[in-house]
C-alpha cells in the first residue's frame, strides 16, 4: 500500500487583516526526499512553514501531516529550524539542547545522550559549557541545527539552515542533510542558495505573492524553461550548419541555438563531419538561479 | 503535562539564578533597612518640625487662664489617644507650657528656635473667642495649625469653669469617657468587641496577606513580562511553539515564573518580616482568616499573571508591555481607594460587587475578610467566578500567543484582538 504523503498542503489559504500571505496553495512532500521550497522575500514561505507546523491555523483549506490532520504528538516528530536563530543567548549549550529534546517529548537521560551525540557529530562537544552569546554566528546555528535534530524527529523542516557557515561548515552540514535523508527522513529545505537546492532537492515548490508558480521534479521544470539549445565547445564555424539558428558567446563555450524539429544529436553529427575539434559538448539547461529570477521579475 | 512542567522547571531554575534576581533579594532587605534606620536618624528633625519638643509660649490678654491646672490635664487628651493606634508616639508628644507678656519677644524666641509657638489670647476673647497663633516657617508644613492647642483648649475650659464645678466633674469634662465597645451579631447576641491586639491582627493579618499578594503579582509578572519580552525579541518563541501548544507554554511559565515570585516573597518573609508567625500569634489571626487569605492569594495571583502575560505579549519591548499591563494592576487596586465604605460597611453592594468581579475580588475579599463574617454564598460565589476569570484569562493569552507572539513591528490593534480571541 502507498505511504500518505509526509506533508500535504490542501488549497491553503491564510491571510493577516487585508494581506494575503499564503493563497489557495496545494502541495505535498513524499517520505524520505528532500524538498525545496523557494520564494523571494515576503512570497509567503515562512507563512507556510508556520502552518505546517501547527503554529498558524489555516483560514481555509487543510494541512495534513502522514495523512492525518496534525496533533499535540506531531509536534514531537518534527523539527523546525527557522530562519532566525531563536537561542536563549544566556544559556549555556548542553543545557540548552537538551531542553529542547526534552520538549521534543524525550526523557531527561534520553535528552542528555542524543544532546551529547550530536554535539559530538557536529564537532561542538568542546563548547557544551559554554554559553550560546559567546560563540561565533556560524557556531550559534550549528547549534541551532543541533536543536532541531536532537530529537531525531521523522520531518525536518529547515528554513536558510547554511546562513552564517562558512564553505567549510555549509559542506559538512549537507553531509549531514544527506545523511538524514538516506536513514528515511523527511526534509523541507527553505533557501534562497539555488545551487544548494539543485544539489539536494529532487523536487521543488515555488511560491510568489503567495501563490504558487512552480511545483514538481526540479530536471523536468529546468528542461521546460531551458532554451532549445546547446553549449559547444569547439573552433567550428556554426554559419555553416543547417541546423543552427544563431550562436552566442557563452562563458563556457558557444551556445548554440537548434531550429524546431533538430537534436542536439543532429548537430554533433554535423560536428564530426565537418572534422572540426570538439572540447564539449553539453544540453543548455537553465539554471534554476535563471528560473527563479525570471519567474519573480516576471511576476514584478 | 510533562511539556509544561519541563518549562516550569527550566523558568524556574533560570529565574531563581539570575544574577538581577538575586541581587534583588539580597538588596531589597538592605533598601528597607536603610529606609528604618534614615527614619530613625531622622525622627529629632521629624519632632522638630512639627515643633513637639520646644516649649510653646502663651500670652493671656484676656486674663482668664490659671497655669496651675495645667498639671491637671493628662499629658495626652483622650482625643489624642484614640488617633494614636498609627501615630509615632515621638511626634504626638506634647510640649511644655510657658506664659509670656511680651509678643515682641516671644516672637524672637521663636526665630531663635527656642519656642517652637507662640499663642496670644485675645482682650475681647470671651466675646469673640480669637486666638493667635504664631509658628516658624517650616515648608509644606506652616500652614498646619500648631500641635498642642489642644492643651490650651483644656486649659482654657478647666480655668473658665474651675470655680464652678467640683473636681470630679472637671476630670469628665476633660475626659467625657472610656468606652467599652460591645457588638450586637446578626442573630442578636451581644459579644465583646476584642481586646485592640485582636482587633489589629484581625486586619494586619489578612491586610499582610494582600501586601504579599501585591508584592508577589509585581515581582511575578515583571518576570513574566521580561520573559516573554525576551523570548519575543531572540524568536526563541517561534522554536518553542513547534514544540508545544501556547497553552503548555504559557501555564509552565505561569507557574515556573510564579514559584521564582513566590520564592522570593517567602524570602521577604523571612528576611523582612522574620517575626511573621509571632506577630500572626501576637495577633491572634484566625485560622480561617489565612487559610481564605491564602485561597484568594493564589487564585489572585493565577489570574493576573495569565491577564499579564496574554497583555506582556502584545508590546514591542519590556517597557510598553509594562505600560499596557498597568491597566489590570490599577483596577486590582480599586478596593484599596474605597477601604473605608468596604471596611465600614463589608456587605454593602459596593464590597459584594466588588468581591464578584474576578479582578477586584481578591483584594476586596481579603479586607471583608478582616472586617466581618462574610456569608459563605459570598465566598463561593466568588472564588467560582475568580476560577472562571483565570480560565478565560489564561484562555485568552494563549490565544494572544499563538497569534500575536511572531508579530514584530506593529501592535495589534483592539479589534485585530478581539478576532485573536474569537479564533478557536
Amino acid at each position: 500500500m502507498h505511504d500518505p504523503p509526509a506533508i500535504a498542503i490542501h488549497s491553503v489559504r491564510k491571510a493577516f487583516s487585508s494581506l494575503v500571505a499564503v493563497d489557495d496553495v496545494s502541495f505535498a512532500v513524499e517520505p524520505g526526499e528532500i524538498f525545496g521550497l523557494l520564494g523571494p522575500n515576503g512570497a509567503g514561505k515562512t507563512t507556510l512553514l508556520r502552518l505546517i507546523m501547527d503554529i498558524f491555523r489555516p483560514d481555509a483549506g487543510s494541512v495534513e501531516i502522514m495523512g492525518r490532520r496534525p496533533s499535540d504528538e506531531d509536534k514531537n516528530h518534527i523539527g523546525y529550524l527557522p530562519e532566525e536563530r531563536g537561542l536563549y543567548t544566556r544559556q549555556r549549550v548542553l543545557p540548552l539542547v537538551e531542553y529542547f529534546a526534552r520538549l521534543k517529548g524525550l526523557s531527561e537521560r534520553q535528552a542528555r545522550v542524543n544532546a551529547l551525540g550530536w554535539l559530538e557529530k557536529m564537532e561542538m562537544i568542546s563548547v557544551k559549557d559554554r554559553k550560546i552569546q559567546e560563540l561565533s554566528k556560524g557556531n550559534q546555528q550549528k547549534i541551532q541545527f543541533i536543536a532541531t535534530v536532537v530529537s531525531e524527529p521523522q520531518i525536518l523542516i529547515l528554513d536558510e539552515p547554511f546562513t552564517g557557515l562558512d564553505p567549510v561548515n555549509a559542506r559538512s552540514l549537507i553531509t549531514v542533510i544527506r545523511e538524514l535523508s538516506a536513514t528515511g527522513k523527511t526534509i523541507v529545505l527553505s533557501t534562497h542558495q539555488m545551487s544548494l537546492v539543485e544539489s539536494l532537492c529532487r523536487r521543488v515548490f515555488m511560491i510568489h505573492k503567495g501563490k504558487q508558480v512552480l511545483y514538481g521534479d526540479l530536471e523536468q521544470i529546468r528542461r521546460e524553461y531551458s532554451d532549445h539549445a546547446v553549449l559547444v565547445r569547439s573552433e567550428a564555424d556554426y554559419n555553416l550548419c543547417p541546423w543552427v539558428v544563431k550562436f552566442a558567446s557563452d562563458g563556457r563555450g558557444k551556445k548554440i541555438f537548434l531550429k524546431n524539429g533538430a537534436a542536439p544529436r543532429d548537430l554533433l553529427a554535423w560536428l564530426l563531419e565537418t572534422g572540426a575539434e570538439v572540447e564539449s559538448f553539453e544540453r543548455a539547461i537553465t539554471p534554476l538561479e535563471d528560473i527563479f529570477i525570471k519567474l519573480v521579475e516576471g511576476k514584478h | 503535562m510533562k511539556k509544561i512542567w519541563v518549562i516550569a522547571r527550566r523558568e524556574f531554575l533560570v529565574t531563581v539564578t539570575r544574577k538581577a534576581y538575586i541581587l534583588t533579594v539580597l538588596g531589597m532587605p538592605v533598601l528597607f533597612g536603610g529606609i528604618f534606620a534614615l527614619s530613625f536618624l531622622t525622627r529629632g528633625t521629624m519632632e522638630k518640625a512639627f515643633g513637639a519638643s520646644e516649649p510653646i509660649a502663651v500670652i493671656d490678654r484676656a486674663g482668664l487662664l490659671d497655669f496651675t491646672l495645667l498639671q491637671k490635664i493628662p499629658k495626652e487628651t483622650q482625643k489624642e489617644k484614640d488617633a494614636d493606634l498609627f501615630k509615632e508616639p515621638s511626634v504626638r508628644k506634647a510640649s511644655s507650657m510657658i506664659p509670656y507678656q511680651d509678643l515682641d519677644q516671644a516672637l524672637e524666641e521663636v526665630k531663635a528656635g527656642r519656642l517652637s509657638s507662640v499663642f496670644l489670647i485675645e482682650r475681647d476673647y470671651l466675646a469673640t473667642g480669637r486666638i493667635v497663633a504664631y509658628s516658624p516657617e517650616k515648608g509644606m508644613f506652616s500652614d498646619l495649625a500648631p500641635p498642642d492647642r489642644g492643651r490650651l483648649f483644656d486649659l482654657i475650659r478647666i480655668s473658665l469653669i474651675k470655680d464652678q464645678v467640683d473636681s470630679q466633674t472637671r476630670d469628665r469634662i476633660l475626659s467625657p469617657g472610656n468606652l467599652l465597645q460591645k457588638k450586637v451579631t446578626k442573630q442578636g447576641q451581644v459579644q465583646s468587641a476584642g481586646d485592640p491586639l485582636q482587633k489589629a491582627g484581625k486586619f494586619f493579618g489578612p491586610f499582610s496577606m494582600f501586601l504579599l499578594l501585591t508584592i508577589s503579582i509585581f515581582l511575578s509578572s515583571g518576570y513574566l513580562l521580561q520573559g516573554i519580552a525576551e523570548e519575543k525579541q531572540n524568536r526563541v518563541i517561534e522554536v518553542i511553539l513547534s514544540s508545544v501548544r501556547p497553552t503548555q507554554l504559557l501555564l509552565g511559565k505561569i507557574l515556573g515564573l510564579g514559584a521564582a515570585g513566590l520564592l522570593q516573597v517567602v524570602l521577604y518573609v523571612g528576611l523582612l518580616f522574620v517575626p511573621a508567625v509571632t506577630v500572626f500569634a501576637l495577633f491572634k489571626v484566625s485560622l480561617t482568616s489565612l487559610l481564605f487569605s491564602l485561597v484568594y492569594y493564589v487564585l489572585g495571583y493565577l489570574l493576573f499573571a495569565g491577564l499579564m502575560a496574554g497583555t506582556g505579549i502584545l508590546g514591542n519591548s519590556p517597557q510598553e508591555s509594562g505600560q499596557l499591563s498597568a491597566l489590570w494592576t490599577l483596577t486590582s487596586m480599586i478596593p484599596m481607594f474605597m477601604l473605608a465604605p468596604i471596611s465600614e460597611a463589608p456587605d454593602s453592594w459596593l464590597a459584594r460587587g466588588l468581591s464578584y468581579f474576578p479582578l477586584t475580588a481578591p483584594v476586596t475579599m481579603l479586607l471583608r475578610l478582616s472586617t466581618s463574617q462574610v456569608p459563605v454564598i459570598d465566598v463561593m460565589i466568588s472564588i467560582v467566578l475568580l476560577v472562571v476569570g483565570i480560565y478565560f484569562s489564561i484562555k485568552g493569552a494563549a490565544k494572544i500567543f499563538r497569534a500575536g507572539s511572531l508579530m514584530y513591528g506593529k501592535r495589534p490593534s483592539i479589534p485585530e484582538i478581539w478576532r485573536w480571541l474569537k479564533e478557536a
